[in-house]
């Protein structure tokens, strides 16, 4: 009988030796009711979890149970195989327990669950885990931070990873820490960059095989962007690939002067990666200073770009640069989801992208090549894309000095939240944003840890005079399928599952589960505060459970006993 | 509270007691950084800075919770207070310290640009009598018609008990001759047909996502879901019309002069 104080053998080890056995490993359905059977002998109240191998990541989405990543599968389509809710009983969900976050922040976080234990991310860097089917803790880790952090846009954290019994979270002081998932010990704490230098880290790493694969914050700092893999054994640094390329590196002429050295490129949320292409998919910042491009002449690669990177090596294969010499701040900063579709008559691998300038891409992902782009909210900037994908700007929209109106705004047509893509409906879901700002341009020097970012905006109107939407997007013919109108500006993301079912959540507070094909409301509660994070579902016991952070506070749902 | 913090903390504390020995010296030295130029060389400061919560124009931003630092400042009730908010930060919010190595010189100018936004209610010369105004916004107008003062007047309308503390008299002046120029949401008007097929007219108390909730003109309050709306329709134009034909100049300065006596008592 399994038992969580029982003595077992050392996370990794055990990671590796589950791994070397994967092949003679219990289906996970069986897995479930073996599980089942075990709790119900078991005289411990709480459940406990086998470790998490490579092979259960690659196959995270037959696990459906189970939330293993930020984005639920490697290649984060965030659609959940789940459908004891579905169409015909939405209707029935009620809230089942809620977790309060000591800390008053905005809750940011997707929560991992493993075998009915949930791993919920704080601000400012904390972590908790939870028993999913009552949200009563376990532990709590507490990260120090020093007091003069330098993060632009508040004290977030989005999720961790897990590895065998070993979660990795980013901090807000540019650490990377791993954790013992059962009892919330530190592993050890690796200082990823400098904080002072305006380094910070927000997103939720990303395993691949044996590494655990992390971004880094910073792009109103000027900062020089990476993407580095560590050892999770050991937390050494096995490979860093920076986002901006050094002198004598491609592309380093795409940046005039020294600017390279300050250009930003920040890489603050998760990637994917395709198992059989062995490519890592990783979405890259605004070039800085963010709205004064005079003092870095040139495309700026790689910034705005999505890169692919060698599994293995962290080499870059291919990039694709969405945004070119961009002056409103339009990271590439969204999640690259994965999935095989019928493309002009053939199967191909593509990568979905509704980017914040405003935006929708088809790419191919094996070779980075341009499919098809059209627009999916208001832009004013560019009047199209060329047949390379490349935008057609519009002349008179950079920044000035005396302000210019421009769509999309600073926070962009969509921006981190998580789009989601549900095979049943062949449909991209992203939230989305119409609206417009000026743009500012100042003159500013770097200086060190200060922030770079050359200017700024400003609405000219009241939010609610703007428009947000859930749009559902063809990616073979980038039109929009059907659009559910919500409050501006929202910043939720979206899930789907088997169950026909689209949950995500509205600025004004409500989580709501919409028809994935219609886009019909079919359920909606008021849980009073922003949502500014992206839903979940995971089962325990055979109970699906939907969860969403709202305000301060985990939410989790089922059907009415 | 580290050492290193808490040697920051003290040498703000220094400032703040130099502050005060220079205050009791002169009466005018306040923040001694508050020439054209420290205002200017603040405001540049506040834009790299600042703006990314607070907004290019120091207006706040409701998403990042950074408040409006152009009208009253809960927390900055004086220059000094302000100055250990920039140097030392709000615990446990997103209000973060500045840098160590930022010198003080650097903060007081951007207390100055903070000042300069705001402006002593008692140094506003008014051309014209606030003692008219109220006769005339009480007596010889509509305007109570539709605006509540301190309870007295009607719910039609933004309550102006305290106006005078967050306009000044130009957005006021603005207010009454250009009132469509911003409308808060919250006085937008919709006209909706419910699903039970009745139409209903009224201010936009409030809408979000799912629902929208109404005041028609019997001063009722509906709250009616957005499923099953036969019609929805919204006007964001203003109800109250322009006064810059209705009343003179004389009689515009005398309505903003009460307008921005509207305050609360003990100030």
């Amino acid at each position: 009988m399994r038992h969580p104080n029982s003595k077992r053998p050392a996370p990794l080890l055990a990671a590796l030796l589950a791994g070397a056995l994967a092949a003679a490993q219990i289906p996970a359905p069986a897995q479930a009711q073996a599980q089942a059977q075990e709790q119900a002998l078991s005289t411990v109240i709480t459940p406990a979890f086998s470790p998490i191998t490579w092979d259960r990541l690659v196959n995270a989405g037959s696990e459906p149970e189970n939330w293993l990543m930020y984005s639920g599968t490697l290649d984060s389509q965030r659609h959940s195989l789940l459908d004891a809710v579905n169409t015909e009983n939405v209707t029935e969900l009620e809230m089942k327990w809620a977790y309060q976050i000591p800390v008053i922040d905005r809750a940011e976080t997707v929560p991992l669950v493993v075998d009915g234990i949930m791993f919920i991310t704080e601000a400012p860097s904390n972590v908790t885990a939870v028993d999913a089917r009552t949200g009563r803790p376990y532990w709590r880790y507490d990260h120090p931070l020093p007091e003069d952090l330098r993060i632009c846009c508040g004290r977030n954290n989005r999720g961790v990873a897990i590895l065998g019994e070993t979660l990795f979270m980013s901090t807000l002081d540019a650490h990377l820490v791993a954790i013992d998932a059962r009892t919330g010990n530190l592993l050890w704490d690796t200082e990823v960059a400098e904080y002072s230098s305006g380094y910070s880290k927000t997103a939720a790493p990303l395993i691949v095989k044996d590494k655990v694969i992390t971004g880094i914050a910073g792009g109103e700092f000027g900062i020089r962007g990476f993407i580095d893999a560590y050892d999770p054994a050991t937390g050494e640094l096995i490979w860093r690939t920076h986002t901006i390329p050094g002198p004598g590196e491609f592309g380093n002429d795409t940046w005039l002067g020294d600017s390279w050295a300050t250009g930003g490129s920040a890489t603050w949320i998760t990637g994917s990666y395709d198992p059989e292409l062995n490519q890592i998919y990783w979405g890259t910042g605004n070039p800085g200073p963010d709205w004064n491009g005079d003092v870095r002449l040139g495309d700026n690669l790689y910034s705005d770009s999505v890169l692919a990177l060698n599994g293995d090596t962290g080499e870059i294969e291919w990039h694709f640069q969405f945004t070119p010499h961009d002056v409103h701040d339009y990271d590439a900063i969204q999640i690259p989801i994965l999935a095989d579709i019928e493309f002009g008559g053939e199967r191909r691998n593509t990568m979905l992208w509704a980017n914040r300038n405003g935006f929708f891409y088809t790419l191919d992902r094996a070779t980075g090549e341009f499919l098809l782009g059209e627009t999916y909210a208001t832009v004013t900037w560019a009047s199209g894309l060329d047949a390379n994908g490349a935008p057609i700007r519009v002349p008179g929209m950079a920044p000035t000095y005396e302000g210019v109106m421009v769509s999309p705004p600073i926070v962009g047509a969509t921006n981190w939240y998580s789009p989601a893509f549900n095979p049943d409906t062949g449909l991209f879901y992203v939230t989305s944003f119409d609206g417009e700002q000026e743009f500012f341009k100042r003159d500013e020097d770097y200086e060190e840890g200060e922030r770079y970012t050359g200017g700024g905006g400003r609405y000219t109107q009241p939010m609610d005079a703007f428009h947000s939407a859930i749009r559902a997007i063809d990616p073979t013919t980038v039109n929009i399928a059907w659009e559910f109108p919500i409050m501006p500006r929202s910043s939720a993301g979206i899930t789907t599952t088997a169950g026909g079912l689209l949950f995500s959540g509205s600025v004004d507070g409500y989580f709501f589960a919409l028809d994935a094909a219609s886009g019909e409301e079919l359920w909606n509660i008021s849980l009073g505060a922003r949502v500014h994070a992206a839903p979940m579902t995971y089962a325990v016991d055979g109970e699906q459970f939907v969860t969403i952070a709202s305000g301060n506070v985990v939410f989790s749902f089922g059907l009415r006993d | 509270m580290n050492l290193h913090s808490r040697l920051i903390a003290s040498a703000a504390g220094c400032a703040f007691l130099s502050f005060l020995a220079q205050a009791a010296l002169a009466e005018d030295a306040g923040n001694l950084y508050n020439t054209i130029v420290d205002i200017r060389m603040g405001e540049r400061y506040f834009e790299r800075q600042c703006s990314r919560c607070h907004g290019f124009d120091a207006k706040g931003n409701d998403e990042t919770g950074a408040p409006d630092l152009t009208g009253r400042l809960t927390r900055g009730g004086s220059d000094a207070a302000i100055f250990n908010i920039i140097r030392e930060g709000i615990p446990g919010t997103a209000m973060l310290p500045v840098a160590a190595d930022v010198p003080d010189p650097q903060v007081w100018q951007t207390v100055a640009y903070l000042d300069s936004l705001r402006y002593d209610p008692e140094s506003v010369s008014l051309a014209g009598d606030a003692e008219a105004g109220r006769e005339l916004f009480w007596n010889g107008s509509d305007c109570a018609d539709c605006h509540m003062v301190r309870g007295r007047g009607s719910r039609s309308g933004p309550d102006l008990s305290r106006i005078g503390e967050n306009r000044s008299p130009d957005d006021l002046l603005a207010d009454l001759v250009n009132p469509n120029e911003s409308v808060a949401p919250r006085w937008w008007r919709l006209r909706v047909t419910g699903a039970d097929g009745v139409a209903r007219e009224g201010y936009r108390m409030n809408e979000d996502s799912f629902s929208l909730r109404i005041m028609d003109d019997a001063e009722n309050l509906w709250s009616i879901p957005k499923e099953g709306l036969q019609a929805y329709e919204r006007m964001e134009n203003s109800t109250m019309p322009s006064y810059a034909e209705i009343l003179s100049e004389g009689e515009l300065d005398n309505l903003v002069a009460y307008l921005f006596s509207l305050r609360r008592e003990e100030i």
